[in-house]
């Protein structure tokens, strides 16, 4: 026993003296890269050129500006601008006569014509400048470099967001490239209110993160947390929003999203309007809005830019089928199960009468088909578009009409699933149908055990987690419990433009008036 | 403090009426008609002033005590042993009475939906569910009762409506026939319901708009009144002499509807109703229960004692009577003094004492000053 524990113990000190001496290493390592410039340009070069070893994509060019003055640029290919580069800072350099322009400053003055040139200090700032995609000018007898702000790559036209579709309403999408998504947004608010922070995530990938805000509106508490949440993010790389969304949310244990994501630059403005904050990661279309509520994972932004009245009637059409979606399966198999008594006669006779031949009990029937009808869904998304037809007709013929006409399968539980399906594809946001989606099995189970009194229960556990969760500081349920009678009007109605007033209450006070009163259109205003 | 969280007047006022009407709706007809005959109608009415005279004491005890509840300042008022003492008397109580309720609701849902179901699994369910929203605490508990007590209000008034073609208004007659004696003795059951409107106590000091605290706790116990009062006329003039009869009468009642041949047996209307209702009263009672607790064992978070409290509970409800009738004879005749010595008689003994402390030390300021 006491030669084990001595083991252990040796081996915990052996574990520690290990750590100690890696973060001695990559302490180290650390320390050269945050080393200043050195004035002899061969031996940045040195320096660099061991980091980027095999690295034959990063390019270093010997060159001497007037003939004399020894000078290196280093850039990535496929990265940077050549022609650009070749054009506007190689040529003027080399081809000037007099030597004496050795001075950064002047050079940059009056020979390179490029409007975006920051100075480089050290030699971890030129390594992640070099690695995305800016070239560095390092000069002989200089403790500066320069980096040209001339990265460019192959990106993605603008084009129709795949997601979220809409009949009216802006068609442009945010794209994979920060830059461009940023564009995007200011196009639309032009206001020098519209801030933004920079961050970088990732100690591999080095993905740029931006929050972005309004001035004025945004609640600086939010943006305090928003921030400390972003920083406390330790990965190795990211390459999606969803790894960020998931390092920040609330309530990691919820199937429900906290944080929204759009592709859609007009839905990102009109949360900054209302005074959240909008996350653009590098590299993804998918742009994340915190914090968020739950009914507006259930709004789509064409509701606002229809008339009122039909926007009021989709959503509640939505509401309906978000209940359908969640408890059409589960409330057939109770009934069937527990309380035939509720079917009228002879409604309780056809569906008698076709379930008549079928071996399960409705709660095996019915997670059987729920089951199917999601793997249906899954090889429709992931399988290449030439052999998805083969899925619609397998799906429709075999296990649509087969199942039925061999007895397995009732022909009105085919008819509770494909309503349920379309029930849920009524929801406009992919990752809240799914989680309603998901919801269904277990109160399916839940009926199926305890019939309408377990499906009741489901209910009262979902709200009561519902109400649990925050996101980031707002209760999820927000405006409808705590109820905010003002918002209300945008909940169970979308009330016209001209009456929704006010911002919906967040975590702060602050700025909450949208616009002035008085403003319904009256053909008499301004007549007398 | 142990709770962190703050409710509204509102939620408050929302929590408390399912906390009293959720099994009221189905036994109070029967058992008030048992004394008050025709007249049933009228004894919530009369039942409904100790509620008003409760919430009345718990509120000027809050003005007392403003940070405090019903577990801590009777410390302070009574001095330490015999506080607790008093304490401890509030937590059997609280947990008989909770398992009670559990019992009235698993009895309800074994005799009219799962007769096969054994009744500790559907009180461990519900507990369960209960004890989710506990956990929560008091924002979670508010929150969910804001959102479900409105919709329950309209289903029940839905109910009411749908059966109207069906209410016979010559049922209400003789009036009067023996006087006002009868009604009066039918509230005396009803007096035990209204009297858990002592409940308030525990949210008082966690209220975020404090002044209004008393508003809705009267607008509470009237919104409560309002709705027996309905409910009896409705098995008065749908049943007559029937009434005291049946158990569940409204139950009976929902039978009743059928509209177009199609929309019939809503009595799944009422099981949903009864049983979002009585998720809200057992929450709100488990709650109580679980923060008095942890206030006299002077715990520093209530939430490690909710399951076992939960455990205890589904117990109790398997122990607090043998059968449906025994519960119901038991709630019918001795409950009713039994809730209110505890639930109505040591409120008024502390604020009395309370306002006889406070005169003393006045006197003695005075005398010194």
């Amino acid at each position: 026993m006491m030669a084990f524990r001595r083991k252990i113990k040796t081996l915990k000190s052996q574990k520690e003296e290990w750590i100690r001496h890696n973060q001695q290493e990559s302490e180290e390592e650390q320390n050269k890269e945050l080393e200043a410039l050195s004035s002899d340009v061969f031996e940045n070069e040195t320096v660099l050129k061991s980091t980027f070893s095999d690295c034959p994509d990063v390019i270093f060019r010997r060159f001497l500006i007037g003939n004399e003055s020894k000078a290196l640029l280093i850039y990535t290919e496929g990265l940077a601008n050549i022609e650009e580069l070749d054009k506007n800072v190689l040529s003027p350099l080399m081809q000037q006569d007099t030597a004496r322009l050795t001075d950064i400053q002047a050079i940059l003055e009056q020979k390179l014509s490029v409007s975006k040139v920051n100075p480089v200090n050290t030699i971890k700032q030129a390594i992640q400048e070099i690695s995305s995609g800016n070239p560095v000018i390092l000069i002989d007898q200089q403790t500066h470099g320069i980096t040209l702000g001339l990265a460019k790559w192959e990106k993605r036209a603008i084009e129709e967001p795949v997601a979220e579709s809409v009949v009216r309403g802006p068609r442009d999408g945010f794209t994979e490239t920060l830059s461009v998504n940023i564009t995007l947004l200011r196009r639309k608010i032009k206001s020098p209110n519209l801030k933004m922070k920079s961050l970088t995530v990732g100690r591999y990938s080095q993905t740029q993160i931006v929050y972005m805000y309004i001035e004025g509106i945004v609640d600086h508490h939010l943006l305090d947390e928003v921030h400390n949440r972003l920083s406390r993010i330790d990965i190795d790389g990211v390459l999606e929003s969803g790894y960020i969304e998931e390092f920040i949310e609330d309530y990691p244990f919820s199937p429900f999203p906290q944080i929204l994501n759009t592709e859609r630059p007009d839905v990102a403005a009109s949360s900054l309007l209302e005074g959240r904050v909008v996350i653009i990661v590098d590299g993804t279309p998918f742009v994340l809005i915190a914090p968020t509520t739950l009914y507006s994972l259930f709004q789509a932004s064409e509701d606002y830019y229809q008339r009122f009245m039909i926007g009021t009637l989709i959503r509640w059409l939505r509401y309906i089928f978000i209940l359908i979606a969640l408890l059409l399966p589960s409330s057939y198999v109770a009934i069937l199960t527990y309380h035939q008594e509720m079917l009228p006669t002879t409604l309780l006779l056809s569906v008698a009468q076709s379930r008549e031949q079928v071996p399960f009990p409705a709660l095996i029937e019915a997670i059987i088909m729920e089951l199917t009808f999601e793997a249906i869904r899954e090889a429709g998304i992931r399988l290449p578009k030439q052999v998805g037809s083969a899925v619609s007709i397998v799906g429709a013929l075999v296990i649509g009409q087969a199942a039925v006409s061999s007895g397995l399968v009732s022909a009105p539980m085919v008819m509770v699933v494909a309503i349920t399906g379309i029930a849920s594809f009524a929801i406009p946001r992919y990752n809240a149908s799914t989680a309603i989606r998901m919801l269904r099995f277990p109160m399916m189970v839940a009926a199926g055990t305890l019939g309408l009194l377990g499906i009741m229960l489901g209910i009262l556990t979902i709200i009561v987690h519902l109400n649990t969760v925050r996101s980031f500081g707002v209760p999820y349920l927000s405006s409808l419990a705590p109820m905010k009678g003002e918002e209300m009007k945008d909940v169970l109605i979308r009330a016209p433009w001209w009456s929704l007033r006010k911002r919906p209450r967040l975590t702060g006070y602050s700025n909450t008036n949208r616009q002035p009163e008085g403003q319904k259109p009256d053909p008499l205003k301004g007549t007398e | 403090m142990l709770e962190r969280g703050k409710i509204s007047a509102l939620q408050m006022a929302f929590m408390m009426n399912p906390t009293i009407l959720a099994t009221g709706l189905l036994l109070v007809p029967a058992i008030t008609a048992k004394t008050a005959k025709q007249d049933l109608w009228l004894s919530p009415i009369w039942a409904s002033f100790v509620g008003f005279i409760i919430v009345f004491i718990a509120y000027r005890l809050h003005k007392l005590y403003p940070n405090e509840t019903i577990f801590e300042y009777s410390e302070q008022i009574l001095g330490k042993i015999p506080g607790k003492i008093l304490g401890v008397v509030f937590v059997f109580f609280y947990f008989h009475i909770t398992g009670i309720i559990v019992r009235e609701y698993g009895e309800f849902v074994s005799v009219t939906f799962l007769h096969h179901t054994p009744m500790v699994v559907v009180f461990a369910v519900m507990v369960l569910v209960s004890s989710m929203a506990v956990y929560g605490g008091l924002e979670v508990i508010g929150r969910c009762s804001e959102m479900i007590v409105p919709v329950l209000l309209v289903l029940y008034l839905s109910i009411f409506i749908m059966l109207f073609k069906d209410l016979d208004t010559k049922n209400f007659f003789p009036m009067l026939e023996n006087g006002l004696g009868p009604s009066f003795k039918g509230s005396v059951v009803l007096q035990s319901w209204f009297s858990e409107f002592i409940l308030v106590s525990f949210f008082f000091p966690y209220l975020s708009n404090r002044d209004k605290g008393m508003k809705w706790g009267m607008i509470s116990v009237l919104s409560v009144m309002v709705y027996m009062v309905l409910t009896n006329i409705m098995s008065l003039l749908l049943f007559g002499k029937l009434t005291a009869s049946l158990t569940y009468p409204v139950m009976v009642a929902a039978r009743y509807i059928s509209i177009a041949d199609f929309l019939g047996h809503l009595e799944v209307i009422v099981m949903a109703i009864w049983v979002a209702g009585t998720f809200v009263k057992i929450t709100v009672f488990y709650y109580a229960l679980v923060l008095g607790t942890a206030q006299l064992l002077k715990l520093s978070d209530f939430r490690p004692i909710i399951l076992p409290v939960g455990f205890l509970l589904i117990l109790l409800g398997v122990w607090s009577a043998p059968n449906l009738q025994e519960l119901s004879h038991f709630l019918s005749t001795s409950a009713a003094f039994y809730f209110l010595s505890i639930q109505v008689g040591i409120p008024v003994m502390l604020l009395i004492i309370a306002l006889i402390k406070k005169k003393r030390k006045q006197m003695k300021g005075s005398v010194t000053g």
